[in-house]
């Protein structure tokens, strides 16, 4: 456990580097008529190896905001850059590719392809990428065994309960090894004790690996396992808080 | 992504649906039979008219007469077009032509022992015989060097007949002499080996022993009612009989009345025909029949390849149909993709190839229908169906429906188009479709 404490000090002391800087970043939605401003003006940024928890209502532009980050939505105004890659500029060709190599999504409704047995959705992403059969075959392998499904390889999503499904999804947005997953209210259809192993399997995968997780979520008790916990309210940043997260060793021992 | 990729999820997706899939790949089936049996159909009348004008005769030859110095039509730089030796050389030279020969013809008599038989015999240049491609049955053509040689129609053997016991040619199934073995003379004498009518009486005709090396294999077309021998011999026997019947001497020869002419490509017969007639001769050729006959059945194939047009194109629309409603189905799935980092190309790529694949299985399966149809048509069907369509085009053969190979793959091939084309738009629109809309859509 010495080599978990270590890495946290590293994350937060040492490893400053910004990844993601989000520059004056406003969104307007038109409907029908009228407009609804999603994001005010926002600017923040964000480290290599944090864990960074976005806490917000519904409708408060949580979402907005990390659509925007992952390149599926375009600000209405601002610069956003990821590793200084201006990600508001790319077309969507460009863009697409970008999130294959660089990043991971993990969803509420987990969106798994309901014909493809586990392992193939899990190498849905490596498929997509070009990845030859074994070699993909064998890190589909690997993260099932990691998320803690094995032999579950062939079964379909319809025959697994929701936390395995989102066991799946998540190995599917860990395979490719991206700098960034994106979690957008991740354990929104999962029961207490549920939420807190997928929490507690997310956040350890992404420490080990060195790589930077943002959560999007409204409950509370999933901030505790941020470094910085971000409060969004009618489009704007209302707080930034850094903390220390949650010790998951105290529960676990 | 990879194409074995990209073909194993296409295969899934389809299987995923199969009932749809399933109507789908029938409307292209329905449609892929309907063209290419209503094809076969229009190629077997085609086929049907040549079988029928071949059997008349060489759709190769092409058979030329001079205008016998009339001032009718055939005029050459003012002149009055000659058929001699020169214009002979020149047809040979005509792009196409593979063999030319003046032809002469002569009625004689043939006699073998106390059988006889009256027949027309043509003279031709004996070195390009072998060219005109008649097919023998038995013996060989003429050529070069032949003099009291015949070759002979596979009808004229059972053409003779004892003129003591019966009047004139009598038809018989088994041929009365052996041509090629049996000595044989001929002669212009009309009246060989019975009485002649008294104002003949004098005349003293030669008679000369001739050989009969061939007989032709055709029964149907008019070669098998002719003789031929070589064309000197026949102008030799001519001038005898005009000396012999002491008919004033002809001016000095002002060419030959008719020609034959060979033409290797059945395509060139018309071209190498107006070519000739240019020249200043009237041609005629089985092949004239055969173009007008040929209009008439793809006229008749058109109309049917139209129809079956028009249920291939239904089945495209059925395709479109079912990729669309493939779209609003997937929709949550094409978005998800698109964030888990599918290319727009592969999004393309897999809607393309599902359509593509109806296309392409119905048209397999289209086909082995179609084969199966025709084969019934020209077996157990065949007189139905050949009673019917001789009715429409006038006549019908052995076969109703024929499939050329072509005809199979462009099939196929045509199908699978038909599928990508009506894959296209769903295609786009799935590539277009928002990542983030299609999230929202729960």
């Amino acid at each position: 456990m010495s080599d978990l404490k270590n890495h946290i000090k590293q994350d937060t002391k040492i490893d400053r580097k910004p990844l993601i800087e989000v520059k004056n970043v406003r969104k307007v939605y038109r409907m029908g008529d009228e407009k609804v401003i999603a994001l005010d003006n926002v600017s923040l940024t964000i480290y290599k190896g944090e864990i960074v928890c976005f806490l917000g209502t519904s409708g408060s532009g949580k979402s907005t905001f990390l659509n925007m980050v992952a390149g599926l939505e375009k600000p209405t105004r601002g610069e956003i850059f990821i590793g200084g890659i201006p990600i508001h500029k790319l077309n969507e060709a460009k863009i697409t590719l970008f999130r294959q190599k660089n990043i991971g999504f993990i969803f509420q409704a987990y969106h798994l392809m309901t014909m493809l047995t586990a392992m193939e959705n899990i190498s849905l992403p490596l498929i997509f990428g070009g990845i030859e059969k074994k070699k993909r075959n064998k890190m589909a392998k690997d993260m099932l065994k990691a998320v803690g499904l094995k032999g579950y390889e062939n079964r379909k999503p319809s025959q697994m309960s929701g936390g395995q499904q989102q066991r799946v999804g998540i190995a599917r947005a860990l395979v490719g090894k991206p700098k960034i997953i994106f979690a957008d209210e991740p354990t929104g259809n999962l029961d207490t004790n549920t939420t807190k192993e997928v929490m507690k399997l997310i956040v350890n995968m992404v420490m080990d690996n060195n790589q930077t997780l943002i959560i999007v979520t409204h409950d509370r008790s999933i901030a505790d396992y941020a470094d910085k916990v971000v409060t969004i309210q009618d489009g704007n940043i209302l707080n930034v808080k850094e903390q220390n997260k949650k010790d998951m060793c105290k529960e676990e021992c | 992504m990879n194409n074995r990729d990209l073909f194993g999820l296409g295969i899934r997706n389809l299987l995923r649906r199969k009932t749809r899939t399933f109507l789908a790949v029938i409307g292209v089936v329905v449609g892929t039979c309907a063209i290419v049996v209503m094809l076969s159909i229009g190629f077997g009348l085609s086929a049907n008219f040549q079988e029928q004008i071949e059997s008349y005769g060489n759709l190769h030859l092409i058979d030329i007469y001079s205008n016998g110095g009339m001032m009718m039509g055939g005029m050459n730089n003012g002149k009055p077009a000659v058929l001699d030796d020169k214009a002979i050389a020149a047809i040979e030279k005509i792009e196409g032509v593979d063999a030319a020969s003046p032809k002469e013809s002569i009625y004689l008599t043939f006699a073998i022992g106390k059988y006889i038989c009256n027949n027309e015999v043509i003279g031709l240049r004996p070195e390009v015989m072998q060219k005109f491609n008649y097919e023998l049955q038995d013996g060989r053509l003429l050529r070069t060097g032949d003099k009291y040689t015949m070759v002979m129609g596979n009808q004229i053997p059972l053409m003779f007949f004892n003129p003591k016991k019966s009047q004139g040619n009598e038809w018989s199934d088994e041929p009365k002499v052996d041509v090629i073995t049996n000595k044989m003379i001929i002669t212009a004498d009309e009246y060989y080996g019975q009485k002649r009518p008294k104002d003949e009486e004098k005349i003293t005709y030669k008679e000369y022993k001739t050989k009969c090396v061939g007989v032709l294999a055709n029964p149907n077309d008019d070669s098998a009612y002719s003789a031929f021998m070589p064309l000197d011999i026949v102008k030799a026997i001519e001038q005898d009989t005009a000396r012999a019947e002491k008919e004033p001497k002809k001016s000095k020869s002002t060419g030959y009345e008719n020609a034959m002419v060979y033409v290797g490509n059945i395509n060139d017969v018309e071209d190498v025909s107006n070519a000739i007639r240019d020249m200043g001769f009237q041609t005629s050729s089985l092949n004239d029949w055969l173009k007008s006959m040929q209009e008439t059945a793809n006229m008749i194939q058109g109309i049917l390849g139209g129809i079956g047009g028009i249920s291939l194109f239904v089945a495209a629309l059925g395709i479109t149909n079912t990729m669309i409603m493939s779209i609003y189905e997937r929709t949550k799935e094409i978005g998800v993709m698109k964030v888990i980092g599918a290319n727009l190309t592969d999004i393309r790529k897999m809607f393309l190839l599902e359509a593509g694949m109806i296309g392409f299985i119905g048209g397999l399966i289209g086909l082995i229908i179609s084969f199966t149809l025709s084969l019934l048509m020209n077996t157990v069907l065949s007189e139905v169906m050949g009673q019917a369509l001789g009715e429409i085009a006038g006549g019908y053969g052995s076969t109703v429906s024929i499939i050329p190979w072509w005809v199979a793959l462009g099939a196929l091939g045509f199908s699978t188009i038909i599928g990508l084309l009506a894959g296209y738009y769903p295609a786009k629109r799935a590539m277009r479709l928002s990542a983030l809309e299609s999230l929202r859509n729960e």
